[in-house]
């Protein structure tokens, strides 16, 4: 019997895979669209995100812990699944692949501003592409270390208590924003990666503790996200926040010890660890759908073949802002598949269980 | 057998390509210690035609050499410019990723250092904790001047705005309390002004700013005074004046000062506030030259509602200047802020409210002990 995976992995898992490139940007984003104290705006993104997973829990118990692919080919005729499957393995491919190559983009601001970035982003696939090979096992476990390794730095939040002002907050409720509903999906964009939990069903024992570690993971996230905007509202003045490209690595910078300087080189490396798992899971989900087009096809030479595709198309986009604006226009598609998908499936479920009892 | 031939050669493969990969890629961007002129201090003046003089001071590790540092100076139009100069003039490349410390000129400062400040802050290599010191006359002659024994001007100003700094008789401002002030709307940035003496950089007051343009100063040796209203203490010390006692002036020194500053606003009508300013003081009397005795709980009380008044005085005297020169040094606009609704406060221009706002300085002081002797 194959190993399953067990629910912290889960957890863990998850959290790595929503906590990714985005945080750098998060809290400016909440000032810019959303204006004073617009960290509130993440409880309503927390609610959505909970009620989405909720979503994927219904599809696991209803199809029994089924594969998704499984319970679509059961009623849809191949011929309309596959480009479904298709379009499903390109948006995820390519959503994965502009997190990368963000990550390399600030790493190499940061730290080698004239190398070209893809050979930073040539390394980091070479590292995916040995945890996709092997398998979701390894990839969790791999997380689960990951998570060690990185999750100690929350703890620096502390640093900024001496300079932080609840006055700094202001009284006022989400004024002074704009643009509300694109900054609405672009800051949802943070919690995405949850999606992903639906095709994990093969992997995990039929029982209601596999879907509490998605949930678990995305509220540990949802602490952390909430955290982190209180801390940037009142360590930055509001204005100040608005103008800084990327408040993650500002505070981080901000951190001196008396033996060491510019700290945020060291740390911004460490963040490279939820960042590939982000991306790992990414191409994972591409490679399950393509997997179920071309079933044959020997598994490492698939792999290589997407993150070969991938790869090319990282090159097109030169810019920090090119890359983003690929990762909102993304980020819509996969935030559609994350709820389009589980309706689907659950309007599915129920259409076979009615054929089920009108043929018993 | 087989698998572990297949992944010895994998492994193989990767060890072989990655590092010559990896190493012709990151060329351009080596770095070499001894090749690299770290500067630490960087000093910012206005020159004529609105030019801008900038100096770095880059230490030289060469064990054999006499000297302990290089003086970079140029006129450009803008930092970085200045930057691309230095390199002309040096062996070394220039960077500016240790930077610590910008020192600014008085009439930079009064010109506006938004953009300045705005240059710095852009650049990915340099912090936000660079310290932003304002100098009062020429910022590049200041660094440029041998301070014996100091061997290097840009640490020894670093090292004196530091310790000053932790007893508060300054404020601590580096380039993340600089934007921040300057980027809200209810304060307004300060910064610690040093000054040449001959012998000696000494540290000349705090320099209030209205947005990014400096204003007025407040002398050094009220320091304290202004900060004891513009934030809660941890750290302090200050002598006080009590008048004469005969013949002879009374001094009492006041530290290890505790302060919690609290403020309390009013609306008195559409635009006029009175804002109360409390600041609750603990210290220690370790030097008392009048002629009670300590020992007495009714002296001591009265001691510390003499200090309390000398206090106030001098926070009132500040508070009537500010208000003159219009700028909002202690963030009265963020309380004021706070206590209204956004809508009044957006359609209230608060530069025009503030020099009428009536404010009310506060102190209650305790003295905590009086040292161990009688």
């Amino acid at each position: 019997m194959p190993e399953k995976l067990r629910p912290f992995h889960i957890a863990v898992l998850m959290h790595l895979t929503q906590s990714g490139i985005v945080i750098f940007t998060l809290p400016r984003n909440l000032a810019e669209y959303f204006g004073t104290n617009g960290w509130l705006f993440l409880v309503p993104c927390i609610v959505v995100s909970t009620f989405n997973i909720y979503l994927i829990s219904l599809v696991f118990r209803l199809g029994q812990g089924r594969s998704v692919f499984e319970i679509m080919e059961q009623s849809i005729p191949r011929a309309v699944l596959y480009p479904f499957y298709g379009g499903l393995a390109a948006v995820w491919l390519v959503f994965g692949c502009m997190i990368g190559k963000k990550y390399v983009l600030i790493f190499q601001m940061l730290s080698f501003p004239t190398t070209n970035p893809m050979v930073f982003k040539l390394a980091m696939d070479i590292l995916a592409f040995l945890m996709i090979t092997k398998g979701i096992y390894s990839i969790s476990k791999a997380a689960t270390l990951f998570f060690w390794l990185s999750a100690w730095m929350y703890l620096l939040m502390l640093w900024f208590f001496p300079s932080f002002r609840w006055e700094r907050l202001t009284p006022f409720i989400l004024k002074g924003g704009h643009d509300q509903l694109k900054g609405a999906m672009e800051i949802y964009s943070a919690f995405l990666g949850y999606e992903l939990s639906i095709l994990l069903f093969p992997y995990v024992n039929k029982n209601k503790k596999a879907m509490a570690g998605v949930h678990a993971g995305n509220l540990y996230l949802a602490v952390l996200y909430i955290s982190l905007a209180i801390i940037c509202f009142g360590f930055f003045s509001l204005g100040q926040l608005k103008k800084l490209l990327y408040p993650l690595l500002d505070l981080l910078a901000y951190i001196q010890f008396p033996f060491i300087e510019r700290l945020e080189n060291l740390l911004y490396g460490l963040f490279l660890f939820p960042v590939l798992v982000t991306v790992v899971m990414y191409w994972w989900a591409a490679q399950e759908s393509v997997r179920r087009i071309l079933p044959r096809i020997k598994l490492s030479l698939l792999t290589f073949l997407l993150i070969a595709i991938s790869y090319s198309i990282s090159f097109i986009p030169k810019t920090l802002d090119a890359v983003g604006v690929w990762i909102t226009n993304l980020g819509y598609a996969v935030t559609g598949i994350a709820f389009g998908f589980p309706v689907l499936l659950l309007l599915l479920l129920l259409i076979q269980r009615k054929g089920g009892e009108v043929r018993a | 057998m087989h698998r572990q031939n297949y992944c010895m050669a994998r492994l193989f493969l990767i060890l072989l390509l990655l590092p010559p990969l990896l190493l012709t890629g990151c060329k351009s961007d080596e770095r070499i210690l001894e090749k690299l002129g770290l500067v630490q201090t960087a000093s910012y003046d206005l020159a004529e035609n609105n030019r801008i003089k900038v100096t770095s001071c880059v230490p030289v590790i060469d064990p054999n050499s006499s000297v302990r540092r290089e003086l970079l100076s140029t006129v450009s139009d803008s930092i970085k410019e200045a930057g691309i100069m230095f390199s002309r003039q040096t062996d070394l490349t220039v960077v500016s990723g240790q930077l610590r410390d910008a020192l600014f000129g008085l009439k930079l400062a009064k010109a506006g250092l938004g953009d300045y400040i705005d240059t710095l802050l852009r650049d990915p290599s340099i912090a936000l904790g660079v310290k932003v010191t304002i100098i009062n006359g020429d910022a590049g002659e200041i660094l440029a001047k041998e301070y014996k024994p100091h061997t290097d001007t840009g640490r020894y100003i670093n090292h004196l705005l530091e310790k000053e700094a932790a007893g508060n008789s300054i404020p601590n401002t580096t380039l993340y309390e600089f934007s921040r002030d300057y980027n809200d709307d209810g304060i307004d940035p300060v910064a610690p002004i040093v000054r040449d003496s001959g012998d000696k950089a000494v540290i000349d007051g705090i320099a209030l700013f209205q947005e990014d343009r400096y204003r007025m100063k407040i002398p050094a040796q009220d320091g304290i005074f202004f900060g004891l209203f513009r934030d809660d203490l941890r750290q302090g010390e200050v002598a006080l004046h009590l008048g004469e006692e005969a013949g002879r002036p009374a001094v009492v020194m006041f530290s290890s000062l505790l302060n919690s500053r609290k403020v309390k606003v009013h609306r008195l009508g559409a635009d006029r506030f009175k804002v109360e300013l409390l600041a609750n003081i603990q210290g220690s009397v370790l030097e008392y030259t009048g002629h009670h005795s300590l020992n007495k709980a009714g002296i001591r009380q009265q001691l510390e509602r003499d200090i309390a008044d000398v206090i106030m005085a001098k926070a009132k005297e500040m508070v009537l200047q500010m208000q003159q020169h219009n700028v909002d040094s202690l963030g009265i606009g963020i309380q004021v802020r706070n206590s209204l609704s956004y809508k009044e406060w957006n359609q209230m221009n608060w530069r025009e409210v503030y020099p009428q706002v009536e404010i009310a300085c506060k102190a209650k002081v305790t003295i905590k002990d009086y040292g161990k002797y009688m």
